[in-house]
């Protein structure tokens, strides 16, 4: 099967189903020694540099361009001198048409669909992985064990099939420590950390809501129509006040205590904190990440005030 | 029972016990062996960077010792504004938030060392010599590094020490004054808040008075006091 980089939420119902195996990019970052030469984010930046010395091998990239992160368009088009890309734009205004229309290029890149069936896998693999987010909720396994298959939803790993066999193993094994904890959503992009919600659970916190993984399970489709009408509603590409809604609902239903808003060291999405904040009201720590690797200590004094603080409340 | 609170920060170390009285000892940070001995671990609550490597019997970080030290001095406490040697900690009492500054020095203690080391002055040295300019001048560079170039070509330029120290603690000040949200009560603590040239361009940005409890640099250490005796009943 060929290997097709994917660079953030890039429908792997397609993917899967025009032949290729969806591979993230990002999730090579948060353990990878790469230091990039030029970068202002160190995500696109590492798979750029992974891509350009070959030490990546693709047959294929689809970048995540309109709607999503501008990094990864520049960074994209360098990549692209090495390996056939794709720009991915979503709609900012949530115009399925519009969507339907990109997923069809996207299918013509990829050399069309020849295995439509598989979408009804992906579709069942996404909605066990949403009864697992549930769990997460609930306690009843770790912040880390649920991220750990939550962020897969992009890819499944690049075998739905055995990416499913995967989740019925995973043990439901905690509980009560679990319960006494303060429960926090993780919003804005992933950690850049490996450790990030092992460090949050020692320090007092159960992450019971991750945002960009939470979009990467929750739509699917079993066929380009049904995907269309789903991804349209991709919160990080609508506008803020649309996402910021959505979040309102998803957080009150999780019975949130706080927010850890993670943003990267020179990305745009900074600029969203203040507005996160006065719209989400939630006590808030904002975290600035450069580099991965693991949580660095002034970042661990960060994660532990916060706790003591939640305590005041 | 815990009888002492300690602050080892990543300058300098402090101890503080209230038997009957105040009292308390400061030294280097690479020395906090010395303000322990004879004290048994199970009579200290910790704090600073160095809280869970040091004998301690409770520990908490700098953000919650603040709140509680400051309590001592000043009734409902606002905003708390910790300026350590290589971090400032903004606190918001109110919403139970707080900031901190990440990815650079400038608003840190740290800042005026490096610039006290290159006029060959003691940092305590600062205030004085703030109040002896005459003129200030506008420090661009947010960076500490780029803000020394900046002031070597004003002093070039012919414009006296007295004035440069001034500014630069006006430059300081600004930075700070980016982190603080607006409030009616703003303590400011830590080492540097001994330094009145610091207090008076913060009053001037802020156009508002700011508190200083006395001795503010071991006001973190007196919070871990209070925070440990309180965790312990």
């Amino acid at each position: 099967m060929k290997m097709l980089g994917i660079t953030a939420l890039v429908p792997p119902e397609i993917v899967f189903a025009c032949g290729f195996k969806p591979f993230d990019l990002n999730n090579i970052v948060p353990t990878s020694t790469t230091r990039p030469k030029n970068k202002l984010c160190a995500w696109t930046a590492i798979w750029r540099e992974q891509i350009m010395s070959g030490e990546l091998d693709l047959d294929s990239l689809v970048v995540v361009a309109g709607g999503d992160c501008h990094n990864a368009l520049v960074d994209g088009q360098r990549a692209a001198e090495k390996i056939p890309a794709f720009y991915l734009f979503y709609p900012f205004d949530g115009n399925k048409e519009y969507l339907k229309s990109q997923f069809e290029r996207l299918s013509l890149f990829l050399g069309g669909i020849i295995d439509p069936g598989i979408m009804k896998t992906v579709k069942s693999v996404k909605e066990n992985l949403m009864k697992l987010d549930q769990l997460r909720s609930q306690g009843v396994i770790s912040s880390e064990l649920g991220f750990q298959y939550l962020i897969s939803g992009c890819d499944l790993q690049g075998d739905p099939t055995a990416f499913k066999e995967e989740l019925s193993r995973i043990p439901r094994e905690r509980g009560g420590d679990l319960a006494s904890m303060h429960r926090v959503a993780l919003i804005g992009v992933p950690p850049i950390h490996h450790d990030f919600h092992r460090e949050a659970e020692r320090l007092g916190l159960h992450i019971v809501f991750d945002e960009m993984p939470f979009e990467f399970i929750r739509h699917t489709g079993k066929n380009i129509n049904e995907l269309a009408e789903s991804y349209a509603d991709y919160t990080f590409a609508r506008d803020l006040k649309y996402r910021f809604d959505f979040l309102k609902e998803e957080l009150g239903k999780r019975r949130i205590d706080a927010i850890i808003h993670c943003t990267q060291f020179a990305c745009h999405h900074v600029l969203e904190d203040g507005m996160l904040r006065e719209h989400l009201q939630y006590p808030t720590l904002t975290v600035h990440s450069d580099l991965p690797g693991p949580v660095p200590e002034q970042l661990k004094l960060r994660i532990e005030a916060f706790s003591e603080l939640l305590w005041r409340k | 029972m815990i009888r002492y609170g300690v602050d080892v920060g990543s300058t300098t170390a402090k101890i503080v016990s209230l038997t009957p009285e105040l009292t308390y000892r400061v030294t280097e940070s690479r020395n906090w062996e010395t303000l322990l001995e004879g004290i048994p671990a199970n009579e200290i609550a910790s704090t600073g960077y160095f809280r869970h490597k040091i004998p301690h019997k409770i520990a908490a970080t700098e953000i919650t010792t603040a709140i509680y030290g400051v309590k001592e001095y000043l009734n409902d406490p606002e905003v708390i504004v910790d300026i350590g040697g290589q971090d400032t900690k903004v606190t918001d009492v109110r919403r139970n938030n707080f900031i901190v500054n990440d990815k650079c020095s400038a608003g840190t203690g740290a800042f005026l060392e490096f610039i006290a080391h290159y006029f060959g002055l003691k940092v305590t040295d600062l205030s004085k010599i703030h109040h002896k300019a005459a003129h200030t001048i506008n420090i661009n560079h947010t960076c500490s590094v780029f803000a020394l170039s900046e002031v070597v070509s004003h002093l070039v330029d012919g414009h006296t020490i007295e004035d440069l120290i001034a500014s630069i603690h006006q430059a300081f000040a600004e930075r700070i004054a980016q982190m603080i949200p607006e409030a009616e009560k703003i303590v400011l603590i830590g080492g540097t808040a001994q330094n009145r040239g610091i207090t008076i361009s913060l009053e001037e940005i802020l156009k508002q008075e700011i508190h200083t409890p006395p001795n503010p640099q071991i006001i973190n250490a007196l919070g871990a006091l209070r925070y440990g005796e309180e965790k312990e009943e």
